[in-house]
């Protein structure tokens, strides 16, 4: 086929923060095709050298205003790694608690507000609510609801005030506990709704496939977002600790983020990364879900982690309900925090949303933070999306200039990617 | 139980006055306490978390930094209509979230406060640094002040 294509997406639209594609295709022959991103550094790293050990986590939390809470919970894992702090079974179990709320939150937001409009092909959310009510007004009680867990566990909905170094500065009340796990068992209806909805346009996704190395963390007989190593599907583990062994970050010419690899070229990190490596023990909604839509362990098509994602919410919903019935029997107690602190340097990872997050960090005598090392999913997905969009350009350049360019937007987008997310400052005109 | 008020500051600490209306808002709360007649949030940069905190309101003034093509450090106060978004990014991304489009969709879904109330801060330096810039920390007595004035109306 001789055809010329010309596509230069500047900052693609429903992600977080700039990315932009670039394709020439001349003649029939691919030129040039990259994922570009263009956002300037933001440097956290050194923004928390010199800080007190109990200040990193709330000053990390805003590093991101999604996924505030993957970031404060690894902070304070790697804090008290570093510091030799040991905390309590209720305080794990707490902040795991907390953490299933941001997965909940934050794929919501993703499948209902950003992934959605590509499906029902709408532009945005906004134009959605006249065209199915219904839909849109369950995704955005699923979302509340969400919202309000992460309230009750974390003080507010987004970047939490109720954890400290080896505690909690604040516990929910019993009271609390249960009528959020009421709330919770009201959901698990309104979430196989949205499955059903987004069964219904499933159709929609582009059928591709390529060959790709998962990662995320692994746990004994559990599905994993907090606890456990760092996993490969292509059969390595490694400790947390050796994080930077995984990562591997390298710069490239074409971007201002940081890419990784370990056993391939690429890897991916995410919802369907971690189902991939620990599907067998996904909960029983999240396998119904999961197999509404054919989804098993070892798919290789990106835009499956969108399902991966649905099927995740029903699982944590689930897992919290049985939580909630853990912490409660047991008896909720009001710890004080009681620690010792060391100097050190420590290691953390735990899944945010879009994928495994890793953070270190070191402390002096005074507990003064002199060296910290983070490393986000989003970055750890770059070398990958470049790669799938190499494979996906030649596979689907027979649809043209607008159905190329939209497959590829909706290929980034199923990444769930969070490119930046330090500022959002208003822009405005006065109507004159 | 929720008050029929909310005040919410966005934007981000570790941005220099990007974090002008989280200061702000931490300042109004410990002007007016707990019995006031508002909810105080320091909301970050929750976007979407946005709809939630407004709904079923009967106002909410949202206060953030805002470039609005005044002096640094002016404030300024408008309502949703009185603006558009100069937003390269329209639809929804999440971080860049347009609260102008949060507001339109609470309106759809029929949740959204009778009044809504901006107060813009025009920053002097957004970079990646904790605090204000000199001249707004110089300014935040004004801003209290306007901004109160704003809820016992």
């Amino acid at each position: 086929m001789s055809e010329n294509i010309n596509i230069k997406v500047k900052h693609i639209t429903r992600v977080e923060g700039h990315g932009n594609i670039v394709v020439n295709i001349k003649d029939g022959s691919v030129e040039k095709c990259q994922w570009q991103v263009p956002e300037a550094p933001r440097f956290f790293e050194a923004m928390v050298r010199g800080r007190d050990y109990d200040d990193i986590q709330t000053i990390v939390s805003r590093i991101c205003g999604i996924c505030s809470i993957s970031h404060s919970l690894v902070a304070i894992k790697a804090v008290e790694d570093a510091l030799s702090i040991k905390i309590s079974q209720q305080t794990d179990d707490l902040r795991l608690l907390m953490h299933f709320s941001e997965q909940l939150q934050s794929h919501v937001l993703h499948v209902g507000y950003l992934v959605a409009p590509d499906l029902f092909s709408a532009p945005s959310v906004v134009p959605l609510v006249a065209a199915a009510p219904d839909a849109v007004k369950t995704i955005i009680k699923a979302h509340r609801v969400a919202n309000q867990w992460s309230e009750v566990v974390a003080g507010r909905i987004t970047h939490p005030i109720t954890i400290v170094p080896g505690g909690f500065s604040q516990i929910p009340t019993e009271t609390q506990l249960r009528n959020l796990q009421n709330e919770l068992k009201a959901l698990v209806a309104p979430l196989v709704t949205i499955a059903e909805v987004v069964l219904s346009v499933a159709g929609n996704l582009p059928a591709f496939e390529r060959e790709t190395e998962y990662v995320s963390l692994a746990n004994d007989n559990e599905y994993t977002f907090y606890h456990g190593n760092i996993k490969s599907s292509d059969g390595k583990t490694m400790p947390v600790s050796d994080w930077e062994k995984v990562a591997n970050e390298y710069v490239v010419a074409q971007s201002t983020a940081k890419w990784a690899k370990w056993n391939r070229d690429s890897y991916a990190a995410g919802a369907l990364a971690r189902f991939n490596n620990n599907a067998e023990y996904i909960s029983p909604l999240g396998k119904k879900v999961a197999d509404m839509f054919g989804l098993k362990k070892g798919c290789c098509s990106p835009f499956m982690n969108n399902i991966a994602q649905i099927a995740e919410c029903a699982h944590v919903t689930e897992k919290a309900i049985e939580l909630i019935d853990k912490i409660l029997t047991r008896g909720l107690k009001t710890e004080e925090v009681k620690i010792n602190p060391r100097p050190g340097r420590g290691h953390a990872a735990v899944e945010a949303p879009r994928g495994i997050l890793f953070h270190s960090y070191e402390f002096d005598k005074n507990l003064k933070c002199t060296w910290g090392n983070m490393c986000i999913p989003t970055n750890q997905n770059h070398a990958n999306m470049q790669l799938d969009f190499e494979k996906m350009v030649p596979e689907f350049m027979h649809l043209g200039e607008d159905g190329l360019r939209q497959t590829m937007e909706m290929l980034i987008r199923s990444y769930d990617p969070c490119i930046s997310c330090s500022t959002h400052y208003l822009n405005v005109d006065f109507v004159r | 139980m929720k008050k029929e008020t909310i005040v919410l500051g966005l934007g981000n600490p570790l941005m220099a006055d990007e974090g002008i209306g989280l200061k702000i808002v931490h300042l109004l709360m410990s002007a007016c306490g707990e019995n006031a007649r508002a909810d105080f949030v320091d909301a970050g940069t929750g976007g979407m978390s946005v709809l939630h905190y407004i709904a079923n309101r009967k106002k909410a003034v949202i206060v953030d930094c805002a470039l609005m093509n005044t002096e640094p450090g002016t404030i300024k106060r408008f309502t949703p209509d009185q603006v558009k978004t100069v937003k390269e990014l329209a639809h929804l991304s999440l971080h860049e979230t347009d609260i102008l489009k949060v507001i339109e969709l609470s309106k759809q879904l029929g949740e959204c406060p009778g009044q809504v109330i901006f107060f813009g801060i025009e920053p002097q330096t957004v970079e990646q640094r904790i605090g204000l810039s000199d001249l707004l920390t110089k300014k935040l007595d004004d801003y209290v002040a306007t901004i109160s004035k704003e809820l016992v109306a």
